[in-house]
């Protein structure tokens, strides 16, 4: 009855008033979002394509900006330590990847169960997350100490003595690995949340039906665990390997790139290139190549997860 | 169920029970002694922040007594929590402090206005609209700090909060987050409020919002979790004590001939309390609310 009574032309007009206002209000509620991100995200993007094209220097000078086609990129291409920084982060997602995604997984195989404790467990695993970047670098710059830190220690008592303290962060041949290991331990945290959601998501008459079968624990996670975790581990995966390819924190704090350049990232290049050279056309070059691998690997993700048809 | 239990020898199924407890028992034993391992580094470091002497910090570290303090002294607190001067630390807590609080406010409620009108309002580009959120998710805060590093100069705004605020309110994850939250709530809420007369706002604020507890819970942890460990963004915009967050100045220790461990330690166990408060206080819903919602995206 009601709907019919709206419908009628006499109050047709009203409602498209109202309608109006909805609209009006909708737009209200969904502009400060939009705008900020305009300025503050597409405008600096956009900006980033035009800057990487010109000879712009930090501060400005007296000189005209130019424009200079490719040649920040083509600068860029032609720098052995631009190879050795991608180099870098390639050799620290490589490691950090089983090691921190591995790790996250263990954690949440562990966690899944009914402990009496489980709530507390789960706050303690996720401490590290919580933990800055910066307070890290504090924690394990004493850990890292050479000669005799608390890992050169537990490296001599494993192996007896028998293996020569490290000098983790000075030997070009460690700090890498170095990095590895720490970063691993503060990130691994929330990889762990997803894959405890993602476990929680797998639906227990799975199991139940399994069981009924006859299938052993292993199987069971074999044939139920791991297919029903497909798409959190691409997740996991890609969402690690992006951030591994920013690297820049523990390494301007503990390592400044060295020794031998053997710790550069693509992120402090930039950086640097930008604010001790001043060189913004050419550091944009770089954010762009750097945003360029990003994509890449977002795309890689989709098709990922429509192979799997997830 | 309750039948196949009843059918079974009474002692069979205590002992049954019993077995299955003390194995739950020792399999949270090993998981405590795991965990404990993993934190054990968070444990040095309130032990150190506790000793008053940088050097016995360094010596006490290869050994146990790494956790352990016999005589434990606030002084390395006292040295650093000040105000003004050298180690302003008191000062650096508060600028960290009045920058989380600010931009999780803010980010919560610019987000999940956003969230809600791509989820439930009538526009008519909303599908254009919800591409360009996620499509914007993929630029990576790295690659555009060179250009934004300029404007922000230009516009005046160095060495202020503002520019180590505004940048960060609105973010494609959190509205896209609020949006799948929204979403999956049922229709006939929005219908039976919009028939009563109540407006986009007012459905939003008196009944979306408190049901969205679970989704503020994840956005406040995740938002404030990435204010608080900011320190690429402003050590490029800050250069002075006026607005510099505790991450840079403790990373200012780093750049000395000699490191004070023993201040870096204490600052350190200052810097992570409002976090950790932060996340005692949500944690509840943090887990349960990014099922569905972080992986399928």
């Amino acid at each position: 009855m009601t709907l019919q009574q709206t419908s009628t032309p006499a109050l047709g007009r009203p409602a498209k008033r109202r309608d109006n206002k909805r609209l009006w209000q909708e737009m209200a509620m969904i502009a400060p979002a939009f705008l900020l991100m305009a300025i503050f995200l597409i405008t600096p993007f956009l900006l980033s394509f035009w800057t990487a094209m010109t000879n712009q220097p930090l501060v400005p000078r007296p000189t005209p900006v130019r424009f200079v086609g490719l040649l920040n990129f083509e600068r860029v291409f032609t720098d052995p330590l631009f190879w050795t920084s991608l180099w870098n982060v390639t050799r620290f997602t490589v490691w950090v990847l089983p090691l921190q995604c591995g790790l996250a997984f263990l954690t949440a195989l562990l966690l899944h169960q009914k402990l009496p404790i489980q709530n507390l467990l789960r706050g303690l695993f996720f401490l590290p997350a919580i933990t800055s970047m910066v307070v890290v670098c504090v924690i394990w710059g004493t850990l890292f100490q050479y000669p005799s830190g608390p890992l050169n220690q537990i490296v001599g008592f494993l192996s007896g003595g028998t293996i020569q303290p490290i000098d983790w962060l000075g030997d070009p041949n460690w700090a890498m690995f170095s990095i590895v290991l720490l970063s691993a331990w503060q990130a691994y945290g929330f990889q762990m949340i997803i894959y405890l959601a993602g476990l929680q998501g797998i639906p227990e008459e799975l199991y139940d039906a399994a069981r009924i079968d006859g299938a052993s624990a292993l199987r069971r996670f074999w044939h139920v665990t791991m297919p029903g975790l497909r798409p959190t581990h691409v997740f996991v995966l890609v969402i690690t390997t992006i951030q591994a390819f920013k690297l820049y924190t523990q390494v301007a704090i503990l390592t400044q790139g060295g020794p031998n350049e053997s710790t550069e990232t693509v992120v402090h290049y930039m950086v640097r290139a930008g604010f001790e050279e001043q060189k913004l056309g050419y550091a944009s070059a770089v954010s762009v190549i750097l945003f360029v691998i990003v994509l890449l690997i977002a795309l890689l993700q989709r098709k990922l997860l429509r192979r799997f048809d997830v | 169920m309750s039948d196949l239990v009843l059918t079974q020898p009474a002692s069979l199924a205590i002992a049954r029970g019993n077995g299955k407890r003390s194995l739950r028992i020792v399999q949270s034993l090993c998981i405590l002694i795991i965990a404990l391992v993993m934190i054990s580094p968070l444990f040095m470091l309130l032990i150190a922040s506790l000793k008053d002497d940088r050097f016995r910090i360094l010596a006490d570290m290869g050994s146990f007594r790494a956790f352990w303090v016999s005589d434990p002294t606030l002084s390395n607190y006292k040295e650093i929590a000040h105000f003004s001067g050298e180690l302003a630390y008191g000062r650096y807590l508060f600028n960290s402090l009045v920058i989380l609080v600010a931009t999780v406010v803010s980010g919560l409620i610019v987000n999940s206005m956003a969230g809600f009108v791509l989820a439930w309002g009538s526009l008519r580009g909303k599908a254009t609209l919800l591409a360009l959120v996620v499509a914007l998710y993929v630029i990576p805060q790295e690659s555009i700090i060179m250009p934004l590093v300029v404007m922000m100069s230009r516009a005046g705004l160095t060495d202020t909060f503002a520019v180590q605020i505004l940048p960060w309110v609105a973010s494609p994850l959190y509205v896209f987050l609020f949006y799948q939250f929204f979403a999956q709530l049922p229709k006939e809420l929005y219908e039976a409020a919009e028939m009563d007369g109540a407006s986009a706002f007012r459905i939003y604020r008196s009944i979306y919002m408190p049901l969205s507890l679970p989704a503020l819970a994840t956005v406040s942890i995740l938002m404030g979790i990435e204010s608080w460990n900011q320190y690429l963004w402003p050590t490029l915009v800050t250069q002075t004590d006026y607005a510099r967050p505790i991450a840079v100045a403790i990373a200012t220790f780093f750049g000395q001939d000699s490191i004070y461990w023993d201040r870096a330690m204490a600052a350190s166990v200052l810097m992570m309390i409002p976090v950790l408060i932060l996340y005692l206080a949500f944690q509840r819903w943090f887990v349960s609310s990014f099922v569905g919602s972080a992986v399928k995206g």
